[in-house]
């Protein structure tokens, strides 16, 4: 026997020696620690910068408990071991369900009519996806794997959701330092858009007053989630649990008879499923997978991505523009709007358009292709899944 | 009667999901035994030997044994199990006039209650057709015959509905029959594989027979160029599509809104010309015209009033009601009845 070899106080001597061993002082290194502090720099972001809250705050926080240094004695507490809590809320990344859900709430959220109205806004919201495929190039110049480099690319996008939908199914590995990198930049929109922006157009185009938009039916804001439903996926079938939810989700919001369900898909749902999808991503940034050279290579790609992409969606009103008759002009501070970080980019665009014009509102134009931009990488993702998986 | 047409359909789609999940099986690679004296032992008896081209090492079983084997493979993305299938190298079984359990007879039964034959999507199992039932699931009540043609068959469940037959030729030692994609057929085909390209267990996949799309992209297409082009078009396809669509129907929407609009501006102006009419009526017959438009307006909403009227939205109107000013019954006195006094 033990107790009678060692004494009493020799036993509780010796558990109390091996609960030290347990304990993240006896098992923390540098990594963790450099981890904990991105965390915190995080939640400072979201608190006192206000930079995204609602994502940043999950985000931090779980990069925090995630670096959470312990023994790996079976105790069923880690993200990654078998039957832990933080294993099955992962599993909704893993397998890759929370980003549809976000999509339902999304679509429950989005208005089309500024689409529906201007359609040809639409095309913005394929140009700005360039982005995504001028990242893919860098990438694989980079000397990433093509389906690394997609999964890196679709940061381009600008939509967390879809970045960590398409890299949990091509670049599992890479998934973490993705989501982190693709929130961290879409809360970085207003610093990194504007000058872009402002680079790219002229003193005169900037002053395009655009012509209202005319009134949308009910007729039309039902039928444009049917109808766009039917064409993204028969063209792009792999982007179906994106699209379906969000479209789905536009579908009760528009039809007046489900105004129950849009509310909680665009409510709770989506905050249950945020909460969720934020925090275990941060958890999935372990020491060991996140400080690693690729991250520093994601980080400059997703940068090169979302600078690619605004310069596009500009570039590409500036080209459109050549066709279009005077009166029916857009305002290319517009174009920055086809990435899909809702609605953030379409408030860049707006609040440049007052600083060229304080008269010059622009909002509800920008919202066009913004939510444009939201199907476009959905789009992409869809076609990258398709031939990369 | 709707509730049975509901579970019918239910039966029948089930059974369909249930045969389609049974087709995905296919028998994926074959490999017939050699003799013992063939076969590798240990690297100090591998001298001898009675095959000319040396000893012959291959996939042995769970004794060690090398006897012949069948690969099948789950061909779908979803998970299903293989358990009470048949397999068989009898040709009788294809005898149409045979009942389901005489077929059964001539069959080797994939057992139950093994979990390595619920199969993954893509996933694989090897049986060894050694004819010893008794050594687990994975071995067959039947041998394949070396230096002669194999047929080989599975069959579902029932017995009866044959899911993939394959004739294997004459086989050299260390050899196998492999079903392998052919990217310029777009197709599976059969071919003799070497030993080195023997996969049991393992996808049948080497040299430019292989489906790693990733593998495939990065060969093709290192810079990233053609992807682009294709992706970004069909980025601009779907929105150009739904872009034309919602410009035609709502061009067609403000059409039909201008025509109601042109409508219902005629239809005031209809109405303007009677009231014109009206006035002039009016003060043509010194309004005794007008006393009656007001009566009728007046008793309108008297009635409406007292809930007497019919509603419409927007709309006053006369429903046709018995009234103390058409009614002569209500203008008159009642006969005043006689009584007679006895």
């Amino acid at each position: 026997m033990l107790l009678e070899s060692i004494g009493l106080w020799g036993f509780i001597a010796q558990k109390f020696t091996d609960f030290l061993t347990y304990t993240g002082f006896a098992n923390v290194e540098w990594a963790n620690i450099i981890m904990i502090l991105i965390g915190a720099f995080f939640i400072w972001l979201a608190i006192k910068k206000d930079f995204e809250p609602l994502l940043l705050i999950p985000i931090g926080l779980g990069i925090i408990l995630g670096n959470i240094p312990f023994k790996a004695a079976g105790l069923e507490i880690g993200l990654y071991e078998d039957n832990s809590v933080l294993n099955f809320f992962y599993q909704g990344v893993k397998l890759g369900w929370y980003p549809p859900l976000i999509f339902l709430g999304i679509g429950a959220l989005t208005d089309f009519s500024a689409l529906i109205a201007n359609p040809k806004l639409m095309l913005i919201g394929a140009a700005a996806q360039f982005g995504i495929f001028g990242a893919y190039i860098i990438a694989l110049a980079m000397g990433f794997e093509p389906n690394q480099a997609a999964g890196i690319a679709i940061i381009g996008g600008a939509d967390g959701p879809t970045a960590i939908f398409l890299s949990s199914k091509l670049s599992p590995n890479l998934m973490g330092a993705i989501a982190v990198c693709a929130y961290s930049y879409m809360a970085l929109v207003p610093v990194i858009q504007p000058f872009i922006m402002r680079a790219l157009t002229t003193k005169k185009e900037k002053l395009i007053k655009m012509e209202k938009s005319r009134e949308v039916s009910q007729t039309e804001r039902i039928l444009f989630p049917i109808v766009g439903l039917l064409i993204t996926t028969f063209i792009v079938p792999s982007g179906l649990p994106l699209l379906g939810m969000l479209f789905f989700g536009n579908l009760l919001k528009e039809s007046t008879k489900t105004t129950r369900l849009a509310k909680t898909a665009g409510s709770a749902l989506n905050d249950i499923v945020v909460m969720l999808l934020g925090l275990t991503v941060g958890c999935s940034t372990q020491a060991s997978e996140f400080l690693t050279l690729d991250t520093i290579l994601i980080f400059v790609l997703g940068a090169c991505a979302f600078m690619i992409a605004t310069a596009s969606g500009v570039c590409f009103v500036k080209i459109f523009n050549l066709f279009l008759p005077e009166g029916k002009k857009i305002n290319p501070l517009i174009g920055n709007a086809g990435v899909s970080a809702v609605p953030m980019a379409a408030r860049i665009s707006n609040q440049e358009g007052l600083r060229a014009d304080p008269h010059n509102y622009l909002l509800m134009h920008a919202m066009g292709p913004n939510v444009a931009g939201v199907i476009g990488s959905a789009v992409a993702a869809g076609v990258l899944l398709g031939f990369l998986s | 009667m709707k509730r049975y047409i509901l579970f019918a359909s239910s039966l029948i789609v089930t059974a369909l999901v249930m045969a389609q999940g049974a087709h995905d099986f296919k028998i994926n690679e074959v490999s017939v035994s050699v003799p013992l004296c063939c076969q590798m032992q240990t690297e100090a008896d591998s001298a001898a030997v009675c095959c000319d081209a040396g000893p012959v090492e291959g996939y042995r079983d769970e004794y060690g044994d090398m006897p012949s084997w069948i690969e099948i493979v789950n061909t779908s993305y979803s998970t299903h199990d293989i358990r009470s299938c048949y397999l068989t190298t009898n040709r009788a079984v294809l005898n149409k006039d045979l009942s389901a359990p005489e077929r059964i007879e001539m069959m080797s039964l994939i057992p139950k209650g093994d979990a390595r034959t619920n199969l993954e999507a893509k996933q694989r199992i090897v049986f060894f057709a050694d004819g010893k039932i008794n050594r687990g699931t994975l071995h067959t009540n039947f041998t394949l015959t070396p230096g002669e043609e194999n047929w080989i068959a599975l069959y579902d469940g029932n017995g009866v509905d044959l899911l993939d037959s394959l004739t294997v030729p004459v086989l050299e030692p260390g050899h196998s029959y492999a079903r392998i994609y052919n990217k310029e057929q777009d197709a599976f085909v059969w071919i003799d594989a070497t030993p080195d390209q023997v996969t049991p267990d393992a996808p049948n996949e080497f040299g430019e027979n292989t489906d790693d799309k990733t593998a495939e992209w990065k060969k093709n297409d290192p810079h990233g160029v053609a992807m682009t082009i294709i992706a970004m078009g069909i980025v601009f396809g779907c929105l150009i599509l739904l872009f034309v669509f919602f410009y035609i129907f709502g061009w067609i929407l403000n059409r039909i809104a201008k025509l109601k609009r042109v409508q219902g501006i005629k239809q005031i102006s209809e109405a303007g010309e009677k009231i014109v009419v009206m006035a002039k009526e009016g003060a043509e017959t010194k309004g005794i015209e007008m006393e009656n438009y007001v009566a009728a307006i007046g008793l309108a909403l008297y009635e409406y009033m007292g809930n007497e009227h019919d509603v419409e939205s927007g709309v006053l109107t006369i429903e046709h009601h018995a009234t103390t000013w058409e009614s002569k019954e209500h203008l008159m006195r009642h006969t005043p009845e006689i009584h007679h006094n006895h």
